[in-house]
């Protein structure tokens, strides 16, 4: 899943420059003293996940599991993330503990790809069994996914009476309603990402869209064209006649302010945006279908090498467990990556608009790459 | 025959001095020189040398995960990256974008500061003096908040449009075009300017110009023939400061800029996070760097000029 943050990117550049600054997480050393075990978990995002781990998914933890502490480590969102992963793949190389057991962040994709990240084996962490092969797939064989979230469709019932069902008919909508619809450059955010994909998927048969979610299909690509000359065609319907803002929240903002009555959102944003009072509580997000907008999941990674991988494992394993699973389905919204019958009736109600167990996964990462550049070449301004 | 030797003695006695003082100087710049080159020297021709298609060794990890890399097979590598991009119509617009906002901006930065740093010399007084003042308050506004304020006043629902629409006329939004990066790029850029400019203004001796105006020339003539050359030093600087800034800027068009076109310094971050296409990437910043070289040569040939008038 790809959520970037405009001020993660900024934050993220400038430090590039500052890598001085690059937090030292090695200090206070960890591992095993008197039979103890500590498991350092990184989170790389916001203090909402930061809060989903020390109030929700650590103290069930340690309750069930006396012998182990877990230390949370924040990197606020994601400003230390090229660090981290260079260290990571410095510690991995050189058999070096990295500082940290557990990733919970953006760039674990990468580390996967680059194998610096145990493998997700539902034979080493047993909690995979009860979760779609495909999520587990799109992790890049190291990626651990523990907790999803989808793209919707957001309206304001205000200016909008009847809103579209499927995608045919949300483009028509589009056509006829001048200016209302916009979403953000797919390279910017998922919400807008998902967008695109499904546009696109329009016209690729079921196999073709297979391919691209589970490899780096590159001779598939071409196939593209027809749906990048729907979405060029939407250019002039869009907002002021073709603007996409950079990022999901720009997008939120513009609905949230009127300027707008349509555009696609992810889930858990909206969800807690309404409930924190961004987003006005008249506004409405359902699912399309035919096809539906793409979702993903957020992954966990376990450095090859670490010197707590046990540990590492059990937690990974308690992550997902049903309890577990609630816990991230009530604090953050979100949702389940087991099926959503394990979980209490009360939180199965949550996500009825949401239809969390079709999940239609986003492109492979390197696929979604490609889209992202070939949006930009063949979209905006053309 | 002896006063020649004498001669060659003095000669080589003077220039062993000159050799210990030189080689104290280089000393003395050691420690610097070696912080550049190994925290700015070496990463440089480690990303030359990937872009060229090198990729083991400390680009390894780079290479691990990049997308559409051209990897060399030998010899000095291979230019398979910068062909790439150079022959791609979209990268050729956003060069030619990024030239002319950086052209359009330095001109509108320098006529202002240009126009504030003379109001102040030659009128003078209160007004002058809070309009130099308020030229320099973007330097304590962060770019990120201001770049937001600037595209939420001339956007659709902003300040401009909503003052226009109380008296019934339609105004054009500015937001998310070339023009709102000029705007945002003039905005940061203005107080170093102001600064620079004015200061070297306020250093011509009142001496001078009284001495030109006795003599009969009138405000443009004392401004072109006298303030301007002896503040010439000063204007160079800020003029190449202003443009290398402007053209490398990333914030001020990413905020406020279109989608379509680009500027470079958004182009590059585009290429190596969101396409995953580090070696095109690394061909952007150097296409930065030729063009700012070229904007380097004017900075140092100002500054050879400043250190001849000194020793004359």
């Amino acid at each position: 899943m790809k959520r970037i943050h405009t001020v993660a990117v900024l934050a993220a550049t400038t430090t590039l420059a500052l890598s001085g600054c690059a937090k030292k997480s090695t200090d206070d050393a960890p591992a095993s003293a008197g039979g103890r075990t500590t498991v350092r978990v990184l989170i790389s995002g916001d203090t909402n996940v930061q809060d989903l781990w020390t109030k929700g998914i650590v103290p069930g933890f340690t309750k069930a599991n006396p012998g182990i502490d877990v230390k949370v480590e924040l990197d606020l969102h994601g400003e230390h993330d090229s660090q981290n992963l260079a260290k990571m793949a410095a510690a991995v190389k050189g058999d070096k503990d990295a500082g940290f057991d557990i990733v919970d962040g953006g760039f674990v994709a990468q580390a996967a790809r680059a194998s610096l990240l145990l493998p997700a084996d539902p034979e080493t962490i047993t909690g995979l069994a009860d979760v779609p092969p495909d999520i587990v797939k799109a992790g890049a064989g190291g990626g651990i996914p523990y907790r999803g979230s989808s793209v919707l469709l957001a309206y304001n019932p205000a200016k909008v009476k009847n809103p579209p069902k499927t995608l045919d008919e949300l483009l028509a909508w589009i056509k006829a309603n001048k200016g209302q619809f916009t979403y953000n450059s797919p390279k910017s955010g998922g919400s807008g990402s998902s967008f695109v994909t499904t546009v696109l998927d329009k016209y690729l048969t079921a196999d073709e869209q297979q391919k691209l979610r589970t490899s780096y299909a590159k001779e598939l690509e071409p196939k593209w064209d027809k749906g990048f000359a729907e979405l060029k065609s939407l250019n002039a319907f869009v907002y002021q006649g073709g603007v996409y803002p950079n990022g999901n929240s720009q997008v939120l903002q513009l609905l949230s302010g009127g300027s707008i009555s349509m555009a696609p959102v992810w889930s858990d944003q909206f969800i807690s945006g309404q409930k924190s009072g961004q987003i006005p509580a008249t506004i409405k997000a359902m699912q399309i279908s035919n096809p539906s907008f793409t979702g993903g999941a957020a992954y966990l990674g376990i450095p090859k090498n670490s010197p707590n991988k046990d540990a590492a494992i059990k937690l990974t394993n308690y992550v997902l467990t049903p309890d577990a699973q609630n816990v991230i389905a009530k604090t953050i919204a979100g949702y389940p990556v087991i099926p959503l019958d394990k979980l209490p009736a009360d939180t199965q109600a949550i996500f009825k608009e949401a239809h969390p167990e079709n999940l239609r996964p986003t492109y492979f990462a390197e696929v979604g790459s490609d889209m992202s550049k070939a949006w930009d070449d063949k979209v905006p301004g053309q | 025959v002896s006063a020649g030797a004498a001669g060659t003695v003095r000669r080589r006695r003077g220039s062993r001095a000159a050799r210990s003082r030189s080689l104290g100087a280089f000393f003395a710049a050691l420690p610097p020189i070696l912080l550049v080159a190994l925290f700015a020297g070496l990463p440089i021709l480690l990303a030359v040398g990937y872009s060229l298609g090198h990729t083991g060794g400390l680009n390894s990890v780079t290479a691990s995960y990049a997308q559409h890399q051209y990897v060399s097979s030998g010899g000095l590598g291979t230019t398979g990256a910068y062909r790439e991009m150079l022959g791609s119509e979209r990268f050729r617009v956003d060069v030619v974008v990024t030239v002319l906002v950086t052209v359009l901006s330095t001109a509108i930065v320098l006529a202002l500061s240009l126009g504030i740093a003379l109001n102040l010399r030659l009128r003078g007084g209160l007004v002058a003096r809070a309009i130099a003042a308020l030229g320099v308050v973007p330097l304590f506004i962060p770019v990120v908040i201001a770049s937001w304020a600037i595209l939420t006043f001339y956007s659709s629902d902003g300040f401009i449009r909503s003052v226009f629409a109380h008296i019934g006329v339609d105004a054009p939004s500015l937001g998310f075009k070339v023009a709102t990066i000029v705007i945002g790029s003039v905005w940061t850029s203005l107080p170093f300017a102001v600064l620079m400019i004015s200061s070297g203004v306020q250093a011509v001796p009142d001496s001078v110009i009284d001495a030109a105006r006795d003599s009969g020339a009138g405000l443009v003539r004392t401004t072109r023939s006298v303030i301007l050359p002896m503040a010439f030093i000063p204007i160079v600087i800020a003029t190449t400061f202003t443009a290398i800034g402007v053209l490398g800027s990333f914030t001020v068009p990413y905020f406020t800029g279109p989608n379509s076109p680009r500027m470079l310094g958004v182009d590059i971050q585009n290429y190596f996070s969101a396409y995953n296409q580090p070696q095109q990437a690394i061909v952007i910043a150097v296409t930065i760097f030729v063009l700012a070289s070229g904007i380097a040569v004017a900075y140092i040939w100002a500054n050879f000029r400043s250190a001849n008038d000194k020793d004359l």
